[in-house]
């Protein structure tokens, strides 16, 4: 087995016993992208030098006998709207596509301190603005369980390279499902923390009431461990909570003994394919062997969820998203005299057609004579839809639904049709709009193999709830599959 | 729903072709038709949520970054400053 | 202003407060230094970056709301005005829309030694904009942040002024009590305070106008002028038959002119919505009351008090508020109950002032105490010394912890009083100027004043005037 392969967890625990080095873990998990990468597309900045040097620098610490967290020496993929000083930090927009940013994120900091390794920055749909990563403006991230799929999104490229082992785990963000669905999509794990959970300083906003920053892992430890190192009050972001925290990780026990399972119905209806259906309830089936006990509710807003969900997160990206307009920054249009002309052509050639679709769409809910009809009607919606599943959790510990209606489809399928793209999110939505915690996790295949993943959401800041849940599920079932086999020149497998 | 895509567009500082301008009127009049199944909402409601209070930051000033490195970014500098078009204002 | 018209005015204040740090960020809040020198990724509106609000903006606010009687909402929140312009790096400004921090209060003026309350409709909190540096070595436009994030409160008055007298009032009255407050500091050259201008015009008895408004109004003299200009321009329109259509327009002060912005057709869409990077503003009730303390008098509210109780007029009594230290020593001198209030005022805003002017020191650099101004007031007052010592004697008290006793004993300015003493030279002066005496008794009455000058030499100046007069003529 090659080092890429293993857990976090894992590769921790033989660096600590001094059975690897960082530096070869490094250098593995570059071979894995140099073999991987030219079909996966995952990456869209690569930093190998820099990232060696961070590797011997947790070795050299290492053996001056310092002991490190858990995350030193392990190489962290990092989404493309996560600022990171001194590397370009593109969102997948042309308007960034020279943005090199003055600061890290706090996230990024946190990291830095554990002394983690940043191999590069990943692809990722323009601004967020996606379910498939296709509206990249640099390039389409494949699926590496079918790389004529696409891997879901917005954070694709994380999800991507996290299954095909060109990154260990990876930070993604996600405004209305943006880790969990393309999670799902390339069987791994991802997690949506409770909004304020996570500081949002230094990515860069979409919707800034929705937007959280999460992890993705090949197993539910590992996607802990990571959760555990970026969680926690910021002093720099307002909304971030303040409350104390406890890792995750180093509780994780598998039981869901007496654990009360709620299966909102709604979560089952229509569009939802019956394979995953299917391999959703039978999930359900085995924690119920497990001592769970499931409980079928309703939740009778949920189909009002993307209706708010795109009011609230357009008219919140037309305002965030103002402020690209070729004075400060990033790109600007060639063609100009006067100042005008400047904004408009800088915008008009920097953004992409989805981009520009959301822009329009928000400003027309927050202009003049709308706002009430839409953007406060929305907020009032939002309201409404949270104490539903404040009320549900009274009767339940957790809900259990599909994470997406369906598996991955082909690239370029639905690229034209911006409200199928929008249907990915139905499963995923409601969460951001309640800032509910939320993991994404396997629970098989369709039948032409394509992973199919479950969706845990819990009451607020309940991420130990609903991780140990998750753990237990992977043990119920021996462990998620193996990495996909990759074809090509890859071959390291 | 009518709308006034070159309106919209104008306020958002996007500039549309002609051919264009079709094409985002349909879709926006088919994601606002999905979006305008929104609940009538009971009551007047407000925005407040005083159940989550805003911690307040301390008065301390301090520098922390350079001009250069701000600066390093912008695609036309002089004299210190970012530069515009000519503006009259 | 034309006959049978009446304008009505209403002000929108800007004042840049004196915090240490910006609003948003922690960047200092400082003025005049080097370009973009006082910025970082947040008040440049770098991508990813989240505003923190400065806890003594709200404090700065709601002092300012208690000043003005205004109710304090100790539940608000804040809002994006979204608007394009190179000064605003966001492209939008964090402001309070629906719900600001202070509403519904109210502030005295005196116009004309009578007083009148004008409304005050909100006043709430925001960022300021950057710079924007124009100049014809280059082609474009430069854009300085420095100013971007400077934390600005805006307080709104309700349309209740009637003249550009009562707007000047009204804002002088503003000025005062921020400087009172120390939450600003009003200086107008440094633009840490501006207004914006609204004026409509009717005629008596009719319904109010269409209002106009006039944007950069950079001093109070400016607003003044911005006002009657437009007022007149108004009437004009009017007087030949035009209507007034709703507009912004842009105030030249250098042209006294105003030239037209935008119309309402063009008003901007601002697609204001609650700021979703900040939280709801929650004040606890004590914190609210805690900041009533320290606020004491209010600039106004003395004036009132001085004119009131010391029947002083409102130019005295405004010249001294203006300087509360200057307010200050009159009080305590006068409460000493020695000598007359207009006397005491007419060494401070007199003598007192010009020393004040001349070295450009504050009051509190010089040793003067309320005992000293009270017992010089009083001994010139009393014909103790004449007021050319009195002014010696100041010279000697403004510097030196002296008593005024002292000072006119150790330079001998007492002037002699004793009618024996005097008696004796007047007649001494009346024998040796037999023309003088001829003159006054043959009616040149100004021959008198000559007279009092021999008294007055005699005495090595010191013989108190109006006795010796007195004595001439007694004894003519």
């Amino acid at each position: 087995m090659e080092l890429y392969e293993y857990s976090a967890a894992k590769l921790s625990a033989m660096m600590e016993q001094g059975e690897i080095s960082a530096h070869e873990l490094c250098e593995s998990v570059f071979r894995r992208i140099e073999g991987t990468d030219p079909e996966v597309h995952a990456y869209l900045t690569l930093q190998k030098e820099e990232a060696l040097k961070q590797a011997d620098e947790v070795d050299k610490l290492r053996r001056s006998g310092e002991s490190l967290p858990p995350l030193a020496g392990i190489p962290v993929g990092i989404k493309d709207n996560i600022c990171t000083k001194g590397l370009r930090t593109t969102c997948a927009s042309r308007m960034l596509h020279n943005f090199v940013p003055p600061y890290d994120a706090t996230v990024i900091k946190k990291l830095r301190a554990q002394y983690a390794v940043i191999p590069g920055k990943l692809n990722m749909d323009e601004f967020a603005m996606g379910s498939s990563t296709e509206t990249s403006y640099f390039q389409k991230t494949a699926n590496p369980h079918d790389l004529t799929r696409i891997p879901g999104g917005s954070s694709g490229g994380s999800a991507a390279a996290v299954a095909a082992g060109s990154a260990v785990v990876a930070l993604g963000s996600d405004t209305g499902g943006s880790i969990r669905q393309p999670a799902s999509l390339c069987g791994v794990v991802g997690l949506k923390p409770t909004y304020g959970a996570v500081s949002r300083f230094g990515l860069v906003a979409f919707a800034s009431s929705l937007d959280q920053i999460g992890p993705f892992g090949r197993t539910v430890e590992d996607a802990a461990l990571l959760y555990d190192a970026v969680c926690g009050p910021d002093s720099m972001d307002a909304t971030s909570v303040r409350r104390d925290v406890t890792p995750i990780a180093p509780q994780l026990h598998a039981s869901v003994k007496g654990l009360k399972i709620g299966l909102p119905h709604e979560y089952f209806e229509e569009g939802v394919e019956e394979s995953t259906k299917k391999a959703v309830m039978n999930a359900a089936a085995e924690l119920e062997k497990a001592g769970a006990k499931l409980i079928p509710l309703s939740l009778p807003s949920t189909g009002y969820g993307l209706s708010a969900y795109y009011i609230i997160a357009s008219a919140e990206a037309s305002s965030n998203l103002a402020r690209f307009d070729g004075v400060k920054y990033g790109y600007r249009t060639e063609h100009f005299e006067t100042l005008e002309q400047m904004y408009e052509n800088t915008r008009s050639e920097g953004f992409g057609d989805e981009v520009k679709r959301r822009i329009l769409l928000g400003t027309f809910v927050l202009s003049s004579g709308y706002y009430d009809a839409y953007y406060k009607r929305a907020k009032m919606l939002q309201q409404q839809m949270t104490r539903e599943f404040v009320s549900v959790f009274e009767q339940c510990d957790l809900l259990l639904t599909p994470t997406t209606p369906y598996t991955a489809f082909k690239l370029g399928e639905r690229i034209d049709d911006p409200l199928m793209m929008y249907r990915c999110d139905v499963c995923t939505v409601p969460v951001n709009i309640a800032g509910l915690p939320a993991v994404s996790l396997p629970c098989g295949r369709d039948d032409r193999g394509l992973p199919i993943g479950m969706q845990l959401i819990g009451p607020h800041f309940s991420e130990a709830r609903l991780l140990n849940t998750a753990y237990s599920y992977e043990k119920l079932i021996g462990g998620f599959p193996p990495m996909p086999r990759l074809a090509g020149k890859e071959g390291a497998k | 729903m009518n709308i006034d895509v070159r309106h919209i567009a104008k306020l958002s500082r996007l500039h549309l072709n002609e051919e264009e301008i079709p094409k985002f009127t349909e879709e926006m009049e088919k994601i606002l038709a999905m979006v305008e199944q929104l609940p009538p909402i009971e009551g007047e409601g407000t925005l407040l949520d005083p159940d989550h209070p805003m911690e307040l930051r301390e008065d301390k000033a301090q520098t922390l970054y350079r001009r250069d490195e701000l600066l390093a970014n912008a695609p036309e500098v002089e004299a210190g400053c970012v530069v515009v078009p000519k503006v009259v204002d | 202003m034309k006959q049978g018209y009446e304008m009505v005015v209403g002000l929108e204040i800007h004042a840049e407060l004196n915090t240490d740090s910006k609003i948003y960020c922690s960047c200092h809040n400082a003025f005049g230094l080097e370009v973009n020198s006082q910025c970082c990724p947040i008040c440049m509106g770098m991508p990813g970056t989240l505003p923190t609000l400065n806890s003594r903006v709200v404090d700065s606010a709601v002092k300012m709301g208690h000043a003005l009687h205004c109710s304090i909402n100790r539940i608000c929140k804040q809002d994006r005005k979204n608007y394009f312009y190179p000064d605003l790096p966001k492209a939008y400004q964090i402001s309070q829309f629906d719900v600001p921090l202070c509403e519904h209060g109210y502030v005295n003026i005196m116009v004309d030694g009578k007083q009148k309350k004008i409304g005050v409709t909100r006043i709430h909190i925001e960022e300021d904009a950057g710079k924007l540096l124009h100049g014809d070595s280059f082609g474009g436009t430069l854009v300085d942040f420095n100013r971007c994030g400077v934390p600005l409160i805006e307080i709104v008055s309700e349309p209740d002024m009637r003249s550009s007298a009562e707007a000047k009032a009204y804002l002088d009255a503003i000025k005062a009590i921020l400087q009172h407050l120390d939450i600003s500091d009003c200086k107008m050259q440094e633009g840490s305070i501006r207004c914006d201008v609204n004026v409509s015009v009717h005629k008596e008895g009719e319904p109010f106008g269409t209002r106009c408004e006039m944007k950069n109004v950079n001093t109070f003299s400016g607003a003044v002028r911005a006002i009657e200009y437009e007022a007149n321009r108004q009437i004009e329109l009017l007087e030949q038959g035009e209507s007034i259509s709703q507009e912004t327009r842009r105030w030249d002060d250098s042209q006294g002119k105003s030239f037209l912005l935008r119309s309402k057709e063009d008003a901007q869409d601002y697609r204001y919505f609650p700021e979703p990077d900040l939280l709801t503003i929650v004040l606890s009730e004590e914190r609210v009351e805690s900041l009533k303390e320290g606020i004491g008098e209010l600039p106004n509210d003395r004036m009132a008090r001085l004119m009131w109780e010391y029947r002083l007029s409102q130019g005295d009594a405004t010249l001294l508020v203006e300087v509360p230290e200057k307010a200050d020593l009159f009080e305590a001198a006068a409460a000493i109950g020695k000598a007359k209030a207009d006397e005491l005022v007419k060494w401070i805003v007199g003598d007192i002032s010009k020393y004040l002017n001349d070295t450009g020191k504050p009051l509190s650099d010089f040793a003067i105490t309320p005992v000293q101004l009270s017992d010089l007031a009083e001994a010139v007052t009393s014909g103790k010394i004449s007021s050319t010592a009195g002014k010696t004697v100041l010279d000697v008290i403004l510097f030196e912890d002296k008593s005024v006793e002292a000072v006119i004993e150790e330079k001998g300015l007492a002037q002699i009083s004793d009618t024996g003493a005097l008696e004796e030279i007047v007649l001494e002066v009346l024998k040796n100027n037999e023309k003088s005496v001829q003159d006054y008794r043959g009616g040149k009455t100004n021959a008198l004043g000559y007279l009092v000058g021999q008294c007055m030499r005699l005495t090595k100046g010191k013989g108190n005037p109006t006795l010796m007069k007195e004595l001439l003529i007694k004894h003519l």
